[in-house]
Order: structure tokens, then sequence, then C-alpha cells
């Protein structure tokens, strides 16, 4: 009885957070001259109009649960991983380097890749664990950077060295993997694909993970009082490494789905361009961490953007409708976040101060 | 009378904080409201200085009805208050903080020498000097809660509501506190004294109000009743008196030995600690907070690596071990900051009592959730922590029982050690008399106690042998049977003469 108040109190700020932000939307469409209801109408049926649409933003939504998760995990454990971005890539690059060149039968193969990314994206993420545990550089600062590398190590990679010769056009993308190896796709002629399936699977993973396990139990009071886990015998360098090569590995798992699913081929700035580890991060926020209301408020945000196509196709009104909305979530996410985190920085201090 | 509240009774939801109380104040008088925690004491305070408007009832002061909307109404009426956490700016001066709000200006900007000169003469007025250019947060907890009173009378208040003002002083603080209020008193100055030290109560009050469940149980005069009477009233029921049988001490369970740990700014925090608990004892740790108790704590239970020296638990070498394997290997630990280190807040009831049991209760790495709440929940019952349930966040418990919820899971992890650092901290009288009984009856089974306390009256009931902390050494050890409050005090205060 009292966890389900506990939860839908927990559901009222994101869900005012929406509706701040489609008010805010309403704005900019009465601005350039749109319908409000009208455009929302369209938006909503460029979202959930059919079941292709539906399937559509579903499949949209599979990247961003899984780097929503991986954020999420180390959100829980009190660790900032901003770099799902070059997690994901380095993912994605490993599992299509994995499906082009290991031999053997596709299920095979595609296991094979899919693991390989998630490791690919674990280690990246682990190494900036590490740099904090060794040398004591912030967490937030090395993850954001690590993206830099990897994105334009991706982008050599498939420039130079693994660029796909076969095809007329000069494009920087590695050359496409064999049919066997593809996720399969969960409806004909859907976009939809098994990776969708794989990311329902992790949130509930991660909630049992997180809530049922000792390590979870670990993480969640590391996150939530460092000196009370301290005090309690939890090994914060050791919960560190752990939860961020978790957090690495969903990221990673992210851009071999993406790879695998969806491009058949690592393409540059195809991960990066669709933001879809930011979305991911946003989700986590929206969700204050929550594995299984991650993954709901990934599914919202992809509808916002998959909606937002729809709209710019039936109507005059911009796709950037989407992004203002989007940004005012943010804003008011974000808001909450650094309101929250300068509370707490203002309880240690007189915490100090009383000892 | 110069103030009467009459039929007050505040509601929070259906939560009734105080029911029907009357309370008054004659001019001059030290007046005490003593009370058990969640007795109501400082709702009805909170309503006297306007920041809670009562749900009925009427308050008056010379005769006059008022009602108080705001704090800044409250003193204009002549009443201050003087809050448990200090509400002063630590980055600025002494005479800032008093003024502020009636600041001295010359063309309007502010003044700062005229500042000071006002808060020297209001300092010669009173009694209580202070250096009006020093900065507050240099100053020590009992100068702060003088500026704090200074900041009152600043105000220009005839009424001073002072909230547990002996929370966090010495003793000699203490006792300064307390001849500055009398002579205030003289001056014409009225008090109310939140409290629920008794001895304290006894020693400063001319009156005394007695609440327990939000209602009032005794309106008594000083003069004629006991800390016996007080205590009935304030708990309802006889105490029982603790028989502390004689100590049958074995064999060592803890030895420091010559441990050294470098504190800020080159002082070092713990000069050559040697020290011993053996099985059957309570070694009470006696020292004005800041002065090493902390970090020898932090020391022995594995948080802090020390500098130099070594730490044995039951005969082995824990000194380098990691957090767990000192527990493990027999160590519990109620730690002194119970929000710092002894719960997570937004984590519930239950995952802050499985804290270090958490091993203990799993199969194959799943957490067995039925038994950790069977736990939880018995410890709910037997030391009364009133909580919604064991799902409830430890947020919304009251400081008195979180400090009951640690006190027994640190009780149940069942070691040959305990480290008890305050822990009686805020907590009601039942539940103080419930933690020493718990902590004796451990002592009796042959477990060694380190108790850490910064009152005295706690060591001195509860200890075998005393040891005395003065920056970073030990300034004295005696046995509790010869030790009397003036030996102690003296050492805490750098008294250096050994005993």
């Amino acid at each position: 009885m009292n966890r389900v108040k506990e939860t839908l109190r927990g559901l009222v700020q994101p869900l005012l957070a929406v509706l701040i932000g489609l008010l805010a939307g309403a704005i900019a469409i009465l601005v350039v001259g749109g319908n409000i209801v009208d455009t929302y109408a369209e938006m909503w049926k460029g979202a959930f109009g059919n079941f292709y649409f539906f399937t559509n933003t579903l499949a949209r939504a599979t990247p961003i649960i899984l780097a929503g998760l991986g954020v999420a995990l180390a959100f829980r454990a009190g660790f900032f991983n901003m770099g799902a971005e070059g997690q994901m890539i380095l993912g994605g690059l490993s599992a299509a380097l994995t499906a082009l060149y290991l031999p053997g039968p596709g299920w095979f193969v595609c296991i094979a890749a899919i693991l390989a990314g998630i490791i690919a994206g674990g280690v990246w993420s682990l190494f900036a664990g590490w740099l904090d545990a060794r040398f004591g550089m912030n967490l937030l600062i090395t993850t954001l950077l690590l993206n830099y590398i990897a994105t334009y190590f991706g982008g050599y990679m498939v420039s130079y060295p693994f660029k796909d010769k076969t095809g007329s056009a000069a494009m920087a993308q590695t050359p496409m993997i064999d049919q066997t190896v593809w996720l399969p796709k969960l409806f004909q002629g859907m976009g939809l694909h098994a990776g969708f399936i794989i990311a329902i699977a992790a949130a509930i993973l991660i909630y049992w993970f997180t809530h049922k396990t000792v390590t979870g139990y670990e993480i969640r009071m590391l996150g939530s009082n460092p000196s009370f886990a301290a005090y309690g015998g939890v090994r914060r360098i050791r919960m560190m490494m752990l939860s961020m090569v978790i957090s690495g590995g969903l990221a990673g798992l992210a851009g071999a789905g993406e790879v695998l699913g969806t491009q058949y081929r690592f393409l540059d700035g195809s991960l990066s361009s669709a933001s879809y580890a930011w979305s991911g991060i946003m989700a986590t926020l929206l969700a204050r961490s929550h594995p299984l209301g991650t993954a709901v408020a990934a599914i919202l945000l992809a509808a916002l953007q998959t909606g937002a196509m729809g709209m710019e196709r039936n109507t005059d009104v911009p796709l950037e409708v989407g992004s203002v909305i989007q940004a005012v979530l943010t804003l008011f996410v974000s808001a909450q976040i650094g309101y929250s985190f300068l509370k707490r920085r203002k309880e240690k201090k007189s915490n100090a101060t009383t000892v | 009378m110069l103030l009467e509240m009459e039929h007050i009774t505040k509601k929070y939801g259906s939560f009734t904080a105080n029911k029907d109380i009357h309370f008054n104040l004659r001019e001059g008088e030290i007046h005490a409201l003593v009370g058990e925690n969640g007795a109501g004491k400082t709702t009805l305070m909170r309503m006297l200085y306007g920041m809670e408007q009562p749900t009925s009832g009427t308050i008056k002061v010379r005769g006059r009805e008022v009602s108080f909307a705001t704090p800044s109404q409250a003193m204009a009426s002549g009443i201050g208050m003087v809050h448990q956490h200090f509400m002063l700016f630590p980055s600025f001066t002494v005479a800032e903080n008093i003024v502020i709000g009636r600041e001295p200006a010359a063309a309007g900007v502010f003044d700062r020498k005229k500042a000071a000169a006002q808060v020297n003469e209001l300092g010669r007025q009173y009694g209580m000097p202070v250096d009006p250019w020093k900065k507050v947060g240099e100053c020590p907890l009992g100068l702060q809660q003088r500026v704090e009173i200074l900041k009152v009378l600043h105000q220009g208040a005839d009424i001073i509501i002072l909230d547990e003002p002996s929370a966090v002083l010495t003793p000699l603080e203490v006792k300064e506190l307390l001849a500055n209020m009398k002579s205030l008193a003289k001056l014409g100055k009225t008090f109310v004294i939140i409290t629920h030290k008794l001895q304290e109560v006894m020693d400063v009050a001319d009156r005394i109000t007695v609440l327990r469940d939000g209602q009032v149980t005794g309106i008594l005069e000083a003069k004629d009743t006991t800390v016996e009477e007080l205590s009935r009233l304030m708990v309802g029921r006889e105490l029982v008196r603790m028989d502390k049988p004689a100590s049958v001490p074995g064999e060592a369970v803890l030895q420091v030995e010559a441990v050294q740990l470098s504190g800020a700014k080159d002082r070092s925090a713990l000069k050559d600690i040697h020290m011993k608990v053996r099985k059957g004892e309570v070694v009470g740790i006696a020292g004005i907070s800041g002065n090493g108790q902390s970090e020898l704590i932090q020391v022995i239970a594995g948080l802090r690596k020390p500098d130099g020296g070594r730490v044995l638990l039951s005969g082995q070498d824990t000194t380098n071990w990691p957090v767990r394997r000192i527990r493990e290997h027999g160590l519990a630990h109620i730690p002194e900051d119970r929000y710092m280190w002894g719960a997570a807040k937004d984590a519930s009831v239950k995952e802050n009592g499985l804290m270090g049991h958490h091993h203990r209760l799993q199969k194959r790495g799943m957490i067995k959730a039925k038994a950790a709440k069977v736990m939880v929940e018995s410890w709910i019952k037997q030391f009364s922590i009133k909580t919604g349930s064991a799902e409830t966040k430890a947020q919304f418990l009251s400081g008195g029982n979180l400090q009951k919820l640690i006190a027994a899971r640190e009780f149940a992890q069942d070691t040959p050690f305990l480290i008890a650092a305050e822990p009686t901290r805020g907590v009601d009288i039942g539940a103080m008399e419930t933690i020493h009984a718990e902590l004796l009856r451990k002592r009796n089974e042959g477990a060694g106690i380190l108790l850490i306390s910064s009152e005295l009256s706690e060591i001195l009931q509860l200890s075998d042998r005393i040891i005395v902390m003065y920056e970073g050494e030990i300034a004295g050890e005696l046995p509790a049977a010869e030790a009397t409050e003036e030996q102690i005090s003296l050492l805490m205060a750098g008294g250096k003469e050994r005993v």
C-alpha cells in the first residue's frame, strides 16, 4: 500500500515536467502559427497512430532504454556516467567488426557480436572508473571527454582501415553485415527488432539486480550515502568499477543492437546524430534512475521524437517543436537534479559543522 | 502574567501534537519545558514564536490577545528564540551576526564600527562579553550560543526561548550558560528552556511545565519537586533503577597501540594513543567533541588508516583490514553522527536495518527479504521505534527513533566488541533506558564496550573505566568508581596533571 503511494508520488514530478513541456510546445506552435489541437493530434498519430508508427516508436526507444538503464545504474551507485555515447559507439563498432569478420553460423556470430559490443562499452566505461580510482579524476569529466575519443576513433576506423569500398557512395561506413547475422525483426515489414525484447528484459533484470540482490543493495546504499556504505563495509572502489562496467556494457549493448538490428553496418555519426545516449540520460533523470521507469520514460521520449516527425509530415509546424518540448523537459529535470544536488551538498556541510 | 497560552491545540492532519495546553510565564522567571521526544515541546514554542499557527486556542502577552503569523511579529512583541541548530553565518563577524536585520547605518551604508560598539555595549550591559570582530566560524560552540542570545537581546526580546541549549555544550560552557541565564533573569528577562536534561532543570529553573503526548502532565515549582517526580511525569511510569553489577574484566578484546594520525593543517589528530578494552567492561571516553574521539573511532572501525601504530581486535592485528572483514571479525559500531555514518535517509527502515547483516541474510546472492523484514520488525517492537512500517523511508523517522533503529541494528550484530558513540544523543528517556540496559546486558555477557559520549552523566553511569581525551592525546585515565565530574571536567579542559 505504502509502496504504491510512494510510486505514485514519484510519478507526479515527471508528469508535471511533461505537462509543462507540452505547454511550452503549445506556445511554440502558436508562435509559428499552427493549430495546437491539430498539431498535437498529428504528433500523437505520428507516435502511436497505427501499428507501423507504434512499432517505429518502440524501435527508436530500444537504444534509449538500454543507454538509459546504464546511466540509471551508475546514478544509483552515485556516479555520473556521461559517457554513454562513446560507449555506445565503441559497442556498435565492435559488434559490426565481429559480425563482419568472425566465421561461424549466423546465430553464433550474432551472439558473439552482441557480447563484443557489451565488452567494448564496459571496458571503455571501466577505463573512466580506473582513472577515478587511480588518479582521482572526476568521473563526470572523464566520461564526457572519453566520448570524443570514442567518436573520432570510430570515425577513423570506418574512414580508413574498415571502410566499405564496395559501394559507389564514398560514405564512412563498414561493409554491410551478412543477413544471417541480423537481429530478427519482430513483425514482417516493421522496423522493430529483437533488440527491443532484450531491452525490456534488461530493464527487468536491472530492477531485479538493484532491488533483490546483495550487490544491488550495496550499490544503492553507496549511491544513497557513501559514508554509510563505507561504515557498513561496502567497498567503494569495487562497487564503482562494477557499476561502471555494467553501465558501459548496457550502452555498448545499445550500440550493438542498433548495428545488428537496424543499420546492419557501422555508419559514422549514425549513433550520435540521433542522440540516443543523451535521450537515455534524460529518460533516467525523468524516472529518477528507476529501471522500469527509465524504460517507460525512454518510450515516451522516443514517441516525442517520432511524433514530431509525423507532425512535420502532415502540418506546417516544423520538427523543432519536438525539440522545444524536449528542451523544456530537460530544463525542468535538470533543475530538479541541480536542486537536490545543492541540497545534498548543503546537508553535508551542515553535518560537517555539527560533528 | 507576562504570557498566557490557553487551550492551545495543534493538529497535523489526524495527528494531534498539542492538546488543550495551558502554559504561562511570570516576568523574570526561568521556566523549563520538559518532556520526551515528540511530547510537543518544540511545537508549542514554534507557535509562540510565530513559526506555526495553533489550530485553536489563544495567546496573550501582558493580558492582550495576540496572534503571530510570522516570527517577526513575535519578535515585535518581545519574543525571541534560539534554535537548537544555530542560525548564524559562520563567515561573518560576531557583530554582523548580532545586528542582522537592524543594522546601524551611516548615510545608507552599513556602519561596522557602530555595530561593534553596539555589540560591546550589549555584552557589557548583560555581562556576556564577546569580541565583535571575530568570525563566528572561529568561535567555539559556547560562544556561538552567546552570540545567538545577544542577537535575540539586540532584537529587544523580553521572552527568550532556548531550544535544547546545552545539547552541544561542554560541561563548563553549560555552567556558564546557566549562570548567564540567572543573571539575565535578575535583569528582568524571562526564559523558556526546552530540555530533557533534568539535572539542569533543577539547577536553573524556577518553574517547570511537563508535557507528555501533547498534554500537560504537571506544572511545578522547582523547589517543591525532584528529578524522580519529573521523570515520572514525563514518562508516565516509574523508571527502573539500573543496578550495575561489578565488572569482571577478562582478557583484552581491543588493544590500541601507539596510534598516530595526522589531521588538518599539520596538526596531529591522534598522538601516540595507547588503550585497551577488556571483555566484560565498559570503557568510557570523555572529552569535548573535536579532541580526537571521532578519529579514534574511525581508526578502530577501519574507516581511516592510521599513520602509525596498530589496532588489535580479539588478538589479531586489524589495522589494515577492510571494514567488512573487521566487522565480521567481531566489531559493531553505533556511530556518533547518525545521519552522516549511520543511515541512508532515502532508503527504507528495513534497508537501513539490513546494513552489516546483509551478507548473513542472503541465499546465493539474493537478499532474504522476508527474514530481513522479520528481523527489523522485531527491533521496531523491542525498542518501540515509531515508524509507519518497515518500508517507511528513514528520513521520515525522528532523530531519536532513527537512533533506536541504529542501536538495535548494532546490538543485533552480537559481536564481542562494540563501539557506542553518543548512543543516546537525542533519544527520549524511555529509549535511553532501553539502550543503557542493552549496553550493560552486553557487558555482563562478556562483551567489551567502548563508550564515547559528550554526556558526562552517561559516561559516569555506565563506565567501569574512564579515559579523557584532550587535543588528540589521552589526558588521563581513572576508574569510574573514584571519578568525579569535577576531575573529568578539568581534564577535558586541558588540565594536564595526571590523576
